[in-house]
């Protein structure tokens, strides 16, 4: 036998009997808070530490969310840094152990506002903030059948964004603007993430009502950019001269889209987009663009932390809420040609004071499943 | 003997072959894939990506490996779009002169880059997986997450002014791929990249200053990635911290799938050039020829597979890690 087998079953041995000693500790040291009165049992909360968990400070979409935390942090007399920003870059497990850490450093007085990155992650989240005794509300990603109401006080809110009303209203906005006949094709966000379905969903609603419009094709750009201005080249190939409209997805891909088609010369074609982002609505200002649309970020992301916050400190009692208060649809704003500049002024060149305990005045009606 | 060196051959040539294979398949799917109009959008969307993977040719050469680029793109595409806004958003006026200044710190990242890898011993993978994140972060902080647009019509004639139906980025690629040819075979330090690549203790033996060598060649990648940086900024009009995303996998893959050994001391520009178009007319031609996009990824992987089995000599090597 090799001396590595040798040492690696030594070794083992010993782990294994060290391994029942710590089990049996621990299992002793976990009764005692139980016998000494359960931590969890806190009805409310005093001065919990308040953090955003969200992907990456790379794009005006997550910034915008933050500055509206930090506003709501500001509110409470508090420095912009008392917003702690738990950044997953992406990452599903990152989201998970940054939230853990965040609830083991402050032994579970925390406020926390969080977009899980992707829908299963959210129940875990969840759970570890209800063992905690914490409070969470959350954005966009959750399962069908994750419901704050299941979970007492501590899973205060979740909120996303129908975009398939919006995304149909820009379409029907492009379908006019191409006269009603001609094709049309879509270059759509990341294919399994949820608004990137809905946003196509919206397109396809609208070509109902639009018989002579055909839609040649619909691909994923990945909400990118450069990715929007190749597939777009692409599609000039396959399609040429039959494509008459341009549905993206995001702001994004309309920048790569507009870019590709200056390559080849081609002005004045009809596009639409979405998210609202301050070039866009510039684009829509000059006429590049039809429309896009503004699902106020700032708002959502400032609401989100107040909801946790509010629940925390014991402002009012999740539980006692109605279900449209615990599930319930952001505001959407559609930004076209002639309501551009004035939704510039109101909402982009100053950033409008919102009041932080008004949680569901903008919203926009409670969240509803498709069978 | 000759049989031996019509495998060689064949190995030599095989990127290329499947390149032409590509075309021919994808042409007789859809007959408007075989057009100059095509052929432009595929050279626009390969362009940047093409500087990047000459860049990263060098160190694969030499045996190491460089994956900066995607911090490296982003921070000196950032830094292009905020000193060319700085002097006057013009490339008429003092505008020009961001162009020179971003090759420099591009060059100067690699220092770094190459700095931090030799005198601190860290493997280049990793030195460099770290700078390029520093550079992201610091595009990040540049920018506070906003887009900076570069409107100058001027500078955007790289991509709106045609020359033989190509845009003139396009011929920008061709010289700085003409330039890394050249380097690569007609100077000392082309050759002591092979030499380093081929074997580094022998090199070293030999007397050749090898640190300074491999510090030298990351400053150079360093530069080709500035030069791509503009390039991209050229074809999209905007710079953010998220424009050099995705240059990582398409270089690495196209460097290898053209023929360039990770292991180094084989390959070249010219792989790097027959890698980067075999990617983007695969990323093309399965749009034009209509594949689902469900199923694009998957065989995107498996022609990376194919081509990479057909292109590099597996008897060679007696084991691979």
């Amino acid at each position: 036998m090799s001396t590595f087998i040798k040492d690696f079953i030594e070794r083992e041995t010993v782990s294994r009997r060290n391994f029942l000693f710590a089990a049996a500790a621990g299992m002793g040291a976990a009764a005692m808070p139980g016998l000494l009165g359960s931590g969890n049992a806190r009805a409310a909360l005093t001065d919990p530490a308040i953090a955003w968990s969200y992907r990456d400070r790379a794009s005006a979409y997550w910034n915008s969310v933050v500055s509206g935390g930090e506003a709501f942090v500001e509110s409470l007399g508090r420095p912009k840094s008392a917003l702690v920003s738990l950044i997953n870059e992406g990452s599903t497990e990152k989201s998970l152990a940054d939230i853990k850490a965040f609830l083991a450093k402050n032994n579970g007085n925390c406020a926390i506002a969080c977009d899980a990155n992707d829908s299963p992650n959210a129940r875990p989240v969840v759970e570890a903030v209800q063992a905690a005794g914490a409070y969470i509300s959350t954005i966009w990603n959750k399962t069908d059948d994750l419901h704050p109401w299941d979970f007492g006080d501590n899973y205060v809110s979740h909120m996303t964004w129908s975009d398939e009303k919006p995304a149909e209203e820009t379409a029907r906005i492009l379908f006019e603007a191409m006269g009603g006949e001609g094709g049309v094709v879509h270059l759509g966000g990341i294919a399994a993430n949820n608004p990137a379905v809905e946003r196509l969903a919206g397109l396809k609603n609208a070509l109902k009502d639009f018989p002579k419009i055909e839609l040649l094709d619909a691909q994923p750009a990945d909400w990118d950019t450069q990715k929007g201005a190749a597939l777009m080249a692409s599609f000039l190939t396959r399609y040429g001269d039959k494509i008459k409209g341009v549905h993206c997805a995001n702001d994004n891909i309309a920048y790569g889209v507009i870019e590709a088609l200056r390559a080849e010369g081609i002005e004045n074609m009809p596009i639409v987009a979405y998210d609202g982002n301050p070039e866009a609505v510039q684009m829509v200002m000059d006429g590049q663009l039809l429309a896009t649309v503004f699902t106020n970020p700032h708002w959502g992301g400032g609401i989100s932390a107040a909801l946790a916050y509010h629940a925390a400190i014991g402002t009012f009692k999740p539980s006692e809420e109605p279900k449209e208060h615990r599930e319930f649809y952001g505001p959407t704003i559609l930004v076209t040609a002639k309501d551009a500049a004035e939704f510039k002024a109101k909402y982009l060149d100053s950033v409008p004071a919102y009041d932080w305990k008004d949680f569901w005045g903008p919203s926009n009606g409670q969240i509803q499943y498709k069978a | 003997m000759t049989r031996r060196l019509s495998r060689e051959t064949l190995i030599k040539w095989a990127p290329l072959l499947v390149l032409i294979a590509l075309v021919i398949f994808f042409t007789a799917l859809n007959p408007t894939f075989f057009s100059l109009r095509n052929f432009a959008r595929i050279a626009i969307a390969a362009a940047p990506a093409l500087m990047v993977a000459v860049g990263v040719t060098f160190i694969i050469v030499m045996g190491s490996i460089d994956l900066s680029m995607e911090g490296t793109v982003s921070m000196t595409a950032v830094s292009f779009a905020f000193i060319f806004a700085q002097l006057g958003g013009s490339l008429g006026g003092l505008g020009w002169v961001a162009i020179p200044l971003v090759l420099v710190l591009g060059g100067l990242i690699g220092v770094l880059n190459g700095l931090v890898h030799v005198k601190l011993k860290i493997p280049s993978f990793m030195a460099s997986l770290a700078m390029g994140f520093v550079g992201t972060g610091a595009a990040i902080l540049l920018t506070g997450g906003d887009i900076v647009k570069v409107s100058d019509a001027a500078f955007r004639g790289l991509l709106t002014v045609r020359w033989l139906g190509f845009p003139l980025m396009v011929y920008i690629a061709a010289f700085f791929l003409f330039a890394g040819w050249f380097i690569q075979t007609h100077t000392t330090l082309g050759r002591n990249f092979y030499a380093v690549g081929g074997g580094e203790d022998l090199a070293h033996a030999s007397g050749l200053n090898v640190t300074r060598v491999r510090v030298t060649g990351f400053a150079l990648a360093g530069v080709f990635y500035a030069i791509a940086a503009i390039l991209v900024v050229a074809r999209i009009g905007q710079a953010e911290s998220v424009t050099g995303a995705n240059f990582m996998f398409v270089s690495i893959t196209s460097v290898v799938v053209g023929g360039v050994a990770l292991w180094g001391g084989i390959g070249g520009v010219w792989n790097a050039l027959v890698g980067v178009l075999i990617v983007n007319v695969i990323d093309n031609g399965m749009v034009v020829i209509g594949l689902p996009d469900f199923l694009q990824d998957g065989v995107l992987g498996l022609l990376v597979i194919l081509a990479v089995v057909l292109s590099t000599d597996r008897k060679m090597v007696s084991f691979v890690k």
